[in-house]
């Protein structure tokens, strides 16, 4: 068959010292600044975005992926032994984890999080692995007016499922495809908003961008803020299994985060966060004892966790199959790979198998690194907690800084991630999402060069997006969700759901 | 704008704090320096499409979309929504910032060594609770951190001492 011969390829490539290695480095990075508030794996895959240049494409990859899944891990440690999400995909696992923990319980906590955590991931990986391929095949079909309709389709669906306002965020996508124009047109080889300087020739760099949106503003931020007093559950902890009640309760509660996750991270705007929150109003509304929920309920720490890495996980799908990333974290694995001039697309999976189904193996492998590295080693990354932020946005900072100058040995980039870090506060304050301008930023070159290409194939008639099936499909369902966010009904429950 | 029977409106200018009002003046303020920017762009036709084509049209349409949210803003009766916006503490912002662009600046021609201090420096002014015998400590092992990871490790191509 023809899974088990391409997966075979996969665990031979995944397998190979030196990927096993990129696999284990991700996983632990990962791990590390999942545990740690204050740098998320938005910031850390931009930093480290341009040290991959110096590492084969797939290891590099590799080890991209492992921070992703791994921070997904290591957020519910700290949410559990310190009530403070080390990830926002963590945010709800505070609820009941802590509680957990307060009662005495963290070990059970910790136990159910990263178990299962493993299982999602497990199914996501195999939900990867078969769904791939016949979305790659779909995807090769497609032709430029297919391309610009998906890519809309993305931004819209992007708008509706982000927190927030919904117009902000239109705002910020337009903003977003504003930063994307900056530089050489290659239709006509003028200049765009370059100032006339010839730093802006080539246009922004996506790492330059996240890493002042993401990291810098987020130094800014928690130093505006006042340092949070954490309160780290000191007790020893003592008994890491959990009862056999926790696992009849939180079983079904894994199956359903799963799956739910696996759904929500293959959506344009989806991924960790929004599954996570998801799962844990589902499991409230399907509980038969709703009212223990934020009281130590173990299904309200089984349900997220394994819906923020099947979520984590599965928004690999469109970025892998068809070149369209999903979130902030697939946008910068899409520059991963331009760095290596691997153009994105339904393409990879047949002219690197190599690379895409090693990928897909070490994603397997990872999971199963991280619940050693999370169980066992518990006792080290609780000791790493206490470590103040004081000492740690230093560290942060030079890593920003020296990661942001190595992207093309620029000076320039430097100072433009100082901008846009004061910029990225500014929208914080402004309850403006960065996240949507990061999409706009790395769809809008591609959406201009489809729209361009498809116009050009119809003489310049706009009809040709309504006229092929597939396109107009695709258009329908932009409309549809557009829609769907206008309805009042339906908006009320949706900021009910970003709420709870 | 908009009549308010109430007394709860004591002063009008108020209502610009509010984070609708603020953030729709940033997007029609970007729009407004991305249309001046680029007011000699050929636009071209849709099927030929010049170099200003697109940026004009995507500023148009913030321009618009950043009038509907200040407007939205300025209709929100008490704030509710996102609530006006509080009195925002800008010495971390423009600290972190210094600190970088000294960074930046000081890289090629001082080395990685100065930088990294430089920006440590300035960084650390930006926390309050920093004492100055642990941002010497804290540079020491950073700066140990920076050369075994980017010099040593990944060998890569930044000058580490000043060059004469």
């Amino acid at each position: 068959m023809d899974l088990l011969a391409n997966l075979g390829l996969g665990f031979a490539v995944a397998l190979t010292p030196w990927n096993l290695l990129f696999a284990f480095i991700g996983a632990m990075i990962g791990t590390l600044i999942g545990v740690l508030p204050g740098i998320g794996p938005i910031a850390t895959i931009a930093m480290l975005l341009p040290l991959t240049f110096h590492l084969e494409p797939t290891a590099g990859l590799i080890m991209l992926a492992g921070i992703f899944y791994g921070a997904q891990y290591g957020g519910s440690t700290s949410a559990i032994l310190i009530n403070l999400p080390g990830e926002t995909s963590s945010v709800v696992t505070t609820l009941d984890g802590h509680q957990m923990a307060v009662q005495g319980r963290a070990g059970a906590a910790l136990a159910v999080a990263a178990l299962a955590s493993f299982f999602a991931g497990c199914v996501a990986t195999a939900l990867i692995a078969t769904f791939a391929p016949p979305l790659a095949r779909l995807g090769q079909s497609f032709g430029s007016p297919e391309y610009f309709s998906l890519m809309l389709l993305g931004l819209i669906a992007a708008v509706v499922l982000a927190h927030g306002s919904v117009i902000k965020a239109v705002a910020m996508i337009v903003l977003g495809l504003l930063l994307g124009l900056i530089g050489t047109d290659g239709n006509t080889g003028g200049q765009r908003f370059t100032f006339g300087l010839n730093e802006l020739a080539d246009g922004l760099d996506v790492a330059t961008l996240a890493i002042g949106l993401f990291g810098i503003s987020e130094i800014i931020a928690n130093l505006a803020n006042r340092e949070a007093h954490r309160d780290v559950v000191t007790k020893r902890i003592t008994r890491l299994w959990p009862t056999p009640d926790d696992f009849r309760r939180a079983w079904p509660a894994v199956l359903r985060g799963t799956s739910l996750g696996a759904v929500l991270g293959v959506l344009p705007g989806g991924g960790a966060t929004l599954s996570a929150f998801a799962a844990y109003a589902l499991e409230k509304r399907v509980s038969d004892r709703p009212a223990m929920f934020g009281r130590g309920a173990v299904e309200g720490v089984a349900a997220p966790e394994a819906a923020n890495n099947a979520g984590a996980q599965s928004s690999f799908i469109p970025m892998l199959t068809l070149g369209i990333p999903g979130n902030p974290v697939m946008a910068l694995m899409i520059g991963a790979l331009m760095i290596h001039g691997i153009q994105p697309g339904p393409q990879i999976m047949t002219d690197r198998p190599q690379m895409f189904w090693g990928m897909v193996a070490s994603m397997w492998i990872g999971n199963l690194m991280l619940v050693i590295i999370n169980l066992p080693l518990i006792g080290f990354w609780v000791q790493l907690l206490k470590v103040p932020y004081r000492f740690l946005y230093l560290a942060i900072l030079m890593f920003c800084a020296i990661g942001v100058y190595s992207v093309n040995n620029s000076t320039a980039a430097v100072l433009i991630a100082a901008l846009f870090g004061v910029a990225g506060f500014v929208f914080q304050r402004l309850a403006c999402e960065p996240a949507p301008l990061i999409l706009g930023f790395v769809l809008g070159p591609l959406m201009e060069e489809n729209l361009r290409r498809a116009l050009r194939v119809s003489g310049g008639d706009p009809t040709i997006f309504l006229t092929r099936p597939i396109s107009l499909g695709l258009l329908i369902a932009a409309a549809i969700l557009l829609l769907i966010v206008a309805l009042p009904a339906i908006r009320s429950t949706r900021e009910q759901a970003f709420q709870e | 704008m908009t009549d308010r029977s109430g007394v709860l409106v004591p002063r009008p200018w108020r209502r610009l704090l509010h984070r609708d009002v603020l953030a729709g003046l940033m997007f029609i303020l970007v729009a407004g320096l991305g249309l001046w920017v680029s007011r000699d762009y050929p636009v071209g036709t849709a099927l030929r499409m010049g170099t200003g084509y697109m940026p004009r049209l995507l500023c148009w349409l913030l321009l618009g979309l950043g009038a509907v949210i200040a407007l939205r803003g300025l209709r929100d009766p008490h704030g509710v929504g996102d609530g006006p916006i509080q009195g925002t503490a800008w010495r971390p912002a423009i600290l972190v910032a210094t600190a970088l662009v000294v960074f930046g600046l000081a890289l090629e021609r001082l080395g990685l060594i100065v930088a990294i201090l430089l920006l440590i420096g300035l960084g650390a002014l930006a926390g309050r609770n920093l004492r100055p015998a642990e941002t010497v400590v804290a540079a020491a092992v950073l700066v140990a951190l920076a050369w075994a990871v980017f010099i040593a490790g990944l060998g890569l191509t930044i000058p580490v001492w000043p060059e004469w």
